[in-house]
């Protein structure tokens, strides 16, 4: 698996630069509480190169407005509004109520302080 | 000046196996807009997998997260705990993991055909593909202990070893389901009134296939080559027991229908081969240690590509424990398959799409 | 054409209906069944519970250091760990056949709760005497040789 650390305002560049949609097959987005911050992971394959895992990670504060990726790759909106609901997290673009309740409070998969 | 009304293919729904739910924007008959809400099985495995089960016990609450890919994901786990372990599983326990995967992946797309031939209107299809897919079942119960939710796979290897005469009970049930197969080929590709309600109905096209992203015998059936075992030699050996990958052109659901039919050929030719070719040995290593660092692995679930991803720090319990189902993949791609049908060919379009709720809103 | 053929063969074929549950079906002779114990064998050192996946097995401990086995059928998952994990081969095995269903008398899944919190507040109770004990002999045994 290849890591690519970045800071998150480069984030949608690089990933823009990289995806080639007849190439890349962006599989998820994925976020890590590290206690006192978060991680960012967005991860692809490669149809060419067969076993090839490329991970783009960043970090992040909990109250920061994250950039969205649906520009690059359109179907990310799924990924996106499910860590919206269990993270706590800010994407623009996305709504809460995807997978819980619209009013629930809190955030499931936060580390409790 | 058009009226558009919105009518709801519910949560609770006669035609549907599964609490889905999409508003149709419908224009007299055809679809012209499609709302998604999934989230009504959501029961926190994720969290409780990090909280309240050791590593080893994971692979149980894992498997149990679905009734119908069950192994898929007690094998994407356990391979993923060895990755963290540095654990090497012994060539024995590798066999058997493809056996138990294929077979599954049998009596999964079975059920998926008879489910598609009953939501287009020919309900003696449906009862006698369940009925032949009753032998698959007496096989998973003889070789696993369990007709669902087998617990096959452990953390170092697999949990039970296979005794020479259930080998030989199943190749000799096999010599009797592969003319079944050939029947409903034939059956599938031929009759005339179960065509007009699958051919043509809920394309899309390979372009739209890839930009969206979509994975398993949907991206297969419109032509694009993505399939896991292909890419991932290295955990367990696809090619040497002779896997070949099953693409089509049309990617309407009577291509899917195909894909899935030439699918289970493949898999009946695989468990051969890995019974014939089975190595002697353990079937299980042991391993003292705790799980650090980050890994990766995918798998081929009978739905498409499942994703798991595991962080551990040292201690008996994971850091963080994510997975990704293929259904979740595919909900773009199947939003965008329903425009321009009739509104009546909704379930059948879902039902070929073959959505496994219970995965995608853990 | 050829349907009506198949069709009329069909009449004289016998129905597919499995008898199920009239006549049964078929049953592995190497069936997941219930678990069972042997005190006699057994050493106490209650890792089968610890790697039970849905805690379906407690230990209760009495004043004298003894421990009881306890074990709850319906929250079991015949999965094996236990005999997987016992070091004394035979101590703790899996048998063939079948749990019988719960009734409601048994009230199996209320008073299982209760169970589990009565053996581990007699194991925390039973471990707290016996730090007590040596304490007092650790201070009986410092001032005698004064």
């Amino acid at each position: 698996m290849k890591r690519i650390d970045l800071p998150l305002d480069r984030v949608v560049d690089e990933i823009g630069k990289f995806y080639q949609f007849d190439r890349h097959h962006f599989i998820v987005m994925n976020a890590v509480d590290l206690g006192d911050s978060i991680e960012l992971q967005w991860f692809f394959s490669d149809y060419a190169a067969p076993g090839e895992v490329t991970m783009f990670a960043a970090k992040t504060d909990a109250s920061h407005i994250i950039p969205s990726i649906t520009r690059v790759v359109p179907s990310a909106w799924v990924a996106e509004a499910e860590l919206v609901d269990l993270m706590g997290i800010n994407i623009e673009n996305a709504k809460k109520g995807f997978v819980l309740e619209e009013d629930f409070e809190g955030a499931p998969l936060r580390k409790k302080q | 000046m058009a009226t558009y009304y919105d009518i709801p293919v519910g949560a609770q729904h006669i035609s549907l196996l599964e609490p889905l739910h999409f508003k149709l924007t419908t224009d007299n008959e055809k679809i012209v807009d499609v709302e998604a809400n999934v989230g009504y099985v959501h029961r926190g495995i994720e969290k409780a997998c990090t909280t309240k089960f050791k590593f080893r016990q994971v692979s149980f609450v894992v498997g149990r997260i679905c009734g119908l890919c069950s192994v898929s994901h007690t094998t994407a786990y356990s391979q993923l705990a060895e990755k963290l372990l540095n654990l090497e599983i012994p060539l024995r326990a590798k066999y058997l993991r493809i056996l138990v995967l294929e077979l599954d992946r049998i009596h999964s797309h079975m059920l998926c055909l008879s489910h598609v031939a009953e939501n287009s209107g020919f309900e003696a299809l449906f009862m006698r593909t369940m009925k032949d897919r009753e032998i698959s079942m007496e096989l998973l119960e003889a070789v696993c202990g369990n007709r669902v939710q087998y617990d096959y796979s452990i953390v170092g290897g697999v949990a039970r070893d296979l005794r020479p005469e259930v080998a030989q009970m199943v190749l000799k049930r096999l010599k009797e389901l592969r003319p079944k197969v050939d029947d409903l080929i034939d059956i599938f590709q031929n009759n005339w009134s179960l065509s007009l309600k699958n051919k043509g109905i809920g394309a899309i096209s390979r372009e739209d296939a890839m930009r969206l992203n979509a994975v398993g015998p949907l991206a297969r059936a419109a032509g694009v080559p993505v399939d896991v075992r292909n890419d991932t030699e290295d955990l367990l050996p696809w090619k040497q027991v002779g896997f070949e990958m099953v693409l089509e052109n049309g990617g309407d659901v009577h291509a899917r229908n195909m894909v899935r039919l030439k699918e289970l050929l493949v898999s009946m030719k695989i468990i051969e081969n890995v019974i014939q070719g089975l190595p002697e040995g353990p079937v299980v290593a042991e391993t003292k240690a705790l799980p650090e660092g980050e890994a990766v692995v995918r798998l081929e679930a009978p739905r498409g590509e499942l994703f798991h991803y595991a962080k551990g720090n040292k201690t008996q319990y994971l850091e963080r424990l994510k997975v990704k189902a293929p259904t979740f993949s595919n909900i773009p791609a199947f939003v965008e398959m329903f425009k321009g049908n009739e509104y009546a060919s909704a379930p059948a379009i879902i039902a070929s799409y073959d959505p496994c709720l219970s995965c995608t809103a853990r | 054409m050829k349907a009506f053929f198949i069709a009329i063969g069909n009449l004289f074929k016998r129905p597919a209906t499995i008898q199920y549950p009239f006549a049964p079906t078929y049953k592995p002779d190497d069936y997941r069944g219930l678990i069972v114990h042997n005190p006699e064998l057994c050493i106490w050192c209650r890792r089968c519970e610890m790697a039970c996946p849905p805690g379906a097995i407690v230990f209760s401990q009495a004043m004298d250091g003894s421990q009881t086995y306890h074990y709850n059928r319906a929250v079991c998952i015949y999965c094996g760990e236990c005999v997987r994990n016992c070091p004394k081969p035979g101590a703790i095995v899996q048998t063939a056949t079948p749990a019988s269903p719960a009734l409601r008398d048994e009230n199996i899944n209320n008073s299982w709760a209760e169970t589990v919190k009565q053996a581990l507040e007699s194991r925390a109770a039973y471990m707290a005497e016996k730090k007590r004990q040596s304490a007092a002999k650790q201070q009986q045994g410092g001032e005698n040789p004064s």
